[in-house]
């Protein structure tokens, strides 16, 4: 990167904000994702909307790539440099700017936590639903830019079924506004839909107005143990198709159970084969109703065992340590490759059967979580050693499989992590070349010098 | 590893690569870590600096980064990071592992060296014992140790705090009647493995293990987490950890009353006796027991003083003890009280700089007072 681009970044964002030493830059090297790392040539921290806006004017006429970055928490290599440049740090634009309760709605910077907005709503006893299992960490701003999903996703949907408003920077500088306060606006093309879920390619997002609900009044916590995870996924199945549309559907296959429980010891067992987290929340009768009856199913579809959890703290406790389900199994092996395939629900205890199948054909260990009532299931590789180069391309020939089940099951290759630079060479299968070509034109029309996260998606 | 000058790299891990490739850079530790509240820059966090450790391992970084060597100097090493760490990253150890090549040779800074030299001198700290006899009030009785017939296990003093705060290693004395006191104690060599002496560190515990016969109670969290590193959990307790455990002789323990009301305490925790043993609710029991108890929002969090961190790197530990001392004070406390002479040093120093009102005492020193019914002097 040319010394005077350095400059003026410096100038931009004030010194104290700029690093671009080699180990000032290692650290944003990499995110969240295993096997994906790369240098970027300089690390900036804007303050505000105008900082970013002159970071990517200035970007834009020297064609310098640009990476916005929350937390760094996401799972498909969104946030490395892959092709150098700048990365552009939001975590300063912190501020919760307003909780309007009157309206359900929020205004927030993206550098903000998803943890910290929920506990700002439940201030105000309202709800900010989005739940990803990263969310003590995640900020806002990559939550929307993912599309998060989550613990929730089955009763309160995923992120952009809560963006009414964005406030963004085009890659050339220009800030362009949104939607805003209103449920109803059909005012123009639904670039704030287009921009979730966007993974920093088209604009950089500065602001967000936010839908909140109002807290559920009480939620509850059941478990049940099964023999294998397909059971799990028939009794899932049979709950939903039951007309019962729950808060939690979380299930474990005992690999999982054997991690979590040896980092949150909370007493769970570890001889079944799988555990299903079945919760829900809003009027204590109803909820109650709601256990009862999922125990119900749970039992006929061969439970080993069902239990409810008798307060709020267990059942918090218990949503905690499933959150924590992936960074545990780190315990089992030295790499852990995680995934993300997702089907629609009637097939879930298929693609269980397939995947368990996959494993065996190429010779690989795989745990598996997931959201089953999204149908969103997590399978992981877990490598004994990082020097195993063969272990690792089979972990590789194994998921290459496990997309194209999904995908012939009627699913997709990410439910909820994204494409990022992981998945990039995979979304072909997924969406055909003409989409793939529309993709790009899109992003030629936001960002023509190309800067913003090349390498990524419309690339 | 590195020459003495700690200037060439010659080939050869730093760190353990086990420990190394347990983080998964999930991130989950951010949100913990007191230095990354601080910067919010991503090389002050955890992950952060476990991806300079690699670099560091791996060559990507020459060992003189100016980076690395801020690093490895500005993280407290509260291990904060390692309780809500699911992947059981052991932080504490990667530190360790990291300061022992980083701090090797001229790069160890000038204050922890001498610390060490000083905590080295053995003789210093045999004129200071005879505790047992001073709490008693009897003639000081020099070297010779008090051996209770019947004892299970020895008490082990803070060699700082034998000198630092004479008065907690007293009453710690007077409190555990049924342990062995040997005046001739040396260092556990926390110290010298926080502070890039990992390999002399490990030697000076192993030499503590063969001195004190038994379970080591120690007055001292830094100084415990260190010797269950390095002999074993099951050789090491905390003095709280051990007095909450223990059935009370007498049946009811005294109530400590100040202005004609029982008194209202609060408890900093500290970082390696929580983060490091998992022991935080046995100090906040016994508190319970004769005063009530005020929980600091902030009582998990590092107060600053990290050990050496104090010396080392005074205005960053000011800055961080700054938010403390206004939640202290806020609280509405007549105590604050310390598990770790490092911690009542880093409070006693701030609270009188700051003409509060608030005192701060170790837990030896409260528990003594109930005892005897002697309120805190003004």
């Amino acid at each position: 990167m040319h010394a005077t681009v350095r400059a003026a970044l410096r100038s931009i964002v004030g010194p104290g904000h700029y690093r671009e030493t080699d180990g000032e830059l290692v650290p944003y090297s990499r995110d969240a994702t295993p096997l994906f790392s790369a240098r970027p040539d300089a690390v900036v921290f804007p303050a505000d909307t105008s900082e970013v806006a002159a970071v990517l004017e200035l970007a834009t006429r020297h064609a310098v790539p640009v990476v916005p970055r929350g937390a760094g928490s996401n799972l498909c290599a969104a946030t490395v440099a892959s092709q150098g440049g700048v990365i552009l740090v939001l975590t300063r634009l912190n501020r919760l700017i307003e909780i309007a309760p009157e309206e359900l709605l929020a205004r927030v910077q993206p550098g903000l936590t998803s943890a910290a907005l929920a506990t700002a709503a439940s201030h105000e006893n309202l709800l900010w639903a989005p739940d990803p299992g990263s969310r003590t960490v995640a900020t806002i701003g990559g939550t929307i830019a993912t599309n998060a999903g989550g613990l929730r996703g089955l009763k309160y949907g995923v992120t952009r079924d809560y963006v009414l408003g964005l406030e963004a920077v085009l890659p050339t500088g220009e800030v362009i506004r949104t939607g805003g306060r209103l449920n109803k606006d059909v005012a123009g093309y639904d670039l704030s839909r287009l921009l979730t879920g966007s993974e920093g390619t088209l604009a950089v997002i500065t602001e967000a107005t936010l839908a909140l609900r109002p807290a559920p009044a009480s939620a509850g916590t059941g478990v049940a143990y099964f023999p294998d995870l397909a059971a799990a996924g028939r009794a899932v199945t049979a709950i939903i198709a039951a007309g019962i549309l729950p808060a939690t559907l979380e299930f474990l296959d005992r690999s999982c159970v054997r991690a979590v429980e040896d980092f949150a010891r909370l007493g769970l067992r570890t001889d079944a084969g799988a555990l299903l987290l079945f919760g829900d929340d809003g009027e204590p009768g109803a909820v109650a109703r709601a256990l009862t009856r999922m125990g119900e199913i749970c039992t006929a579809h061969h439970a080993l065992d069902v239990t409810t959890a008798a307060h709020i703290a267990q059942a918090e406790a218990l949503l905690a340590a499933r959150r924590c389900a992936l960074p545990a199994l780190s315990r089992l092996g030295d790499l852990t490759i995680l995934e993300d395939a997702t089907v629609p629900r009637p097939r879930i205890a298929e693609m269980v059967d397939r995947i368990g199948a996959i494993a065996v054909r190429h010779g690989v260990e795989i745990a598996t979580f997931g959201h089953a009532g999204d149908g969103n299931l997590h399978p992981t590789c877990v490598v004994k050693s990082r020097d195993d180069h063969d272990g690792i391309a089979r972990a590789e020939r194994a998921f290459a499989d496990i997309f194209a089940a999904a995908i012939e099951l009627g699913g997709t290759i990410t439910g909820e992590h994204g494409v990022g630079a992981a998945k990039l060479s995979h979304l072909s299968a997924q969406l055909g070349e003409d989409q793939l070509a529309l993709l790009r034109r899109l992003k030629t029309a936001f960002d023509p010098a190309g800067i913003l996260n090349p390498g990524k998606l419309g690339s | 590893m590195t020459d003495r000058s700690g200037r060439r790299p010659v080939p050869g891990p730093v760190f353990d690569p086990d420990q190394l490739s347990r983080c998964i850079s999930c991130g989950f530790c951010l949100p913990a870590c007191p230095t990354y509240a601080e910067t919010g820059d991503e090389a002050s966090s955890p992950r952060g600096r476990i991806n300079l450790m690699r670099a560091l391992q791996e060559g990507d970084l020459q060992p003189d980064d100016p980076t690395l060597q801020e690093q490895a100097s500005q993280c407290l090493g509260c291990r904060a990071c390692e309780p809500v760490c699911p992947a059981g990253v052991e932080y504490g150890q990667l530190l360790e592992q990291w300061r022992d090549h980083q701090w090797r040779g001229r790069h160890m800074p000038t204050v922890a060296r001498a610390l060490m030299w000083l905590a080295g001198l053995r003789p210093l700290f045999v004129l200071l014992g005879g505790l047992r006899g001073a709490a008693s009030g009897s003639r000081p009785s020099g070297a010779a140790p008090a051996v209770p017939p019947d004892a299970t296990g020895s008490l082990m003093l803070g060699c700082f705090e034998r000198v630092l705060f004479p008065r907690v290693s007293r009453a710690a004395a007077a409190l555990v009647p049924e342990l062995r006191l040997t005046a001739d104690q040396g260092c556990c060599g926390a110290l010298h493995a926080h502070n890039g002496g990992t390999a002399k560190g490990e030697q000076l515990a192993l030499r503590l293990g063969e001195d004190l016969p038994g379970t080591i109670v120690t007055t001292s969290g830094g100084c415990a987490a260190h010797l269950a590193s390095v002999l074993g959990p099951d050789r090491v307790r905390e003095l709280s950890d051990h007095l909450a455990a223990r059935k009370h002789p007498d049946g009811t323990p005294g109530e400590l009353r100040i202005d004609g009301r029982r008194a209202r305490v609060a408890l900093q925790d500290s970082c390696h006796l929580r983060n490091g043993l998992g022991v935080s609710a046995p100090p906040r029991e016994l508190i319970g027991r004769i005063a009530d108890h005020v929980e600091l929002p902030s009582a998990g969090t590092c107060c600053g003083a990290a050990g050496t961190y104090s010396l080392l790197r005074p205005r960053e530990s000011r800055r961080i003890l700054a938010a403390k001392l206004d939640e202290i004070e806020a609280a509405g406390v007549d105590i604050v009280v310390a598990v770790n002479p490092g911690c009542l040093r880093q409070l006693r120093t701030g609270l009188r700089r700051k003409r509060s009102p608030v005192r701060a005492v170790h837990l030896a020193e409260l528990l003594l007072m109930a005892e005897r019914n002697v309120p805190p002097a003004a």
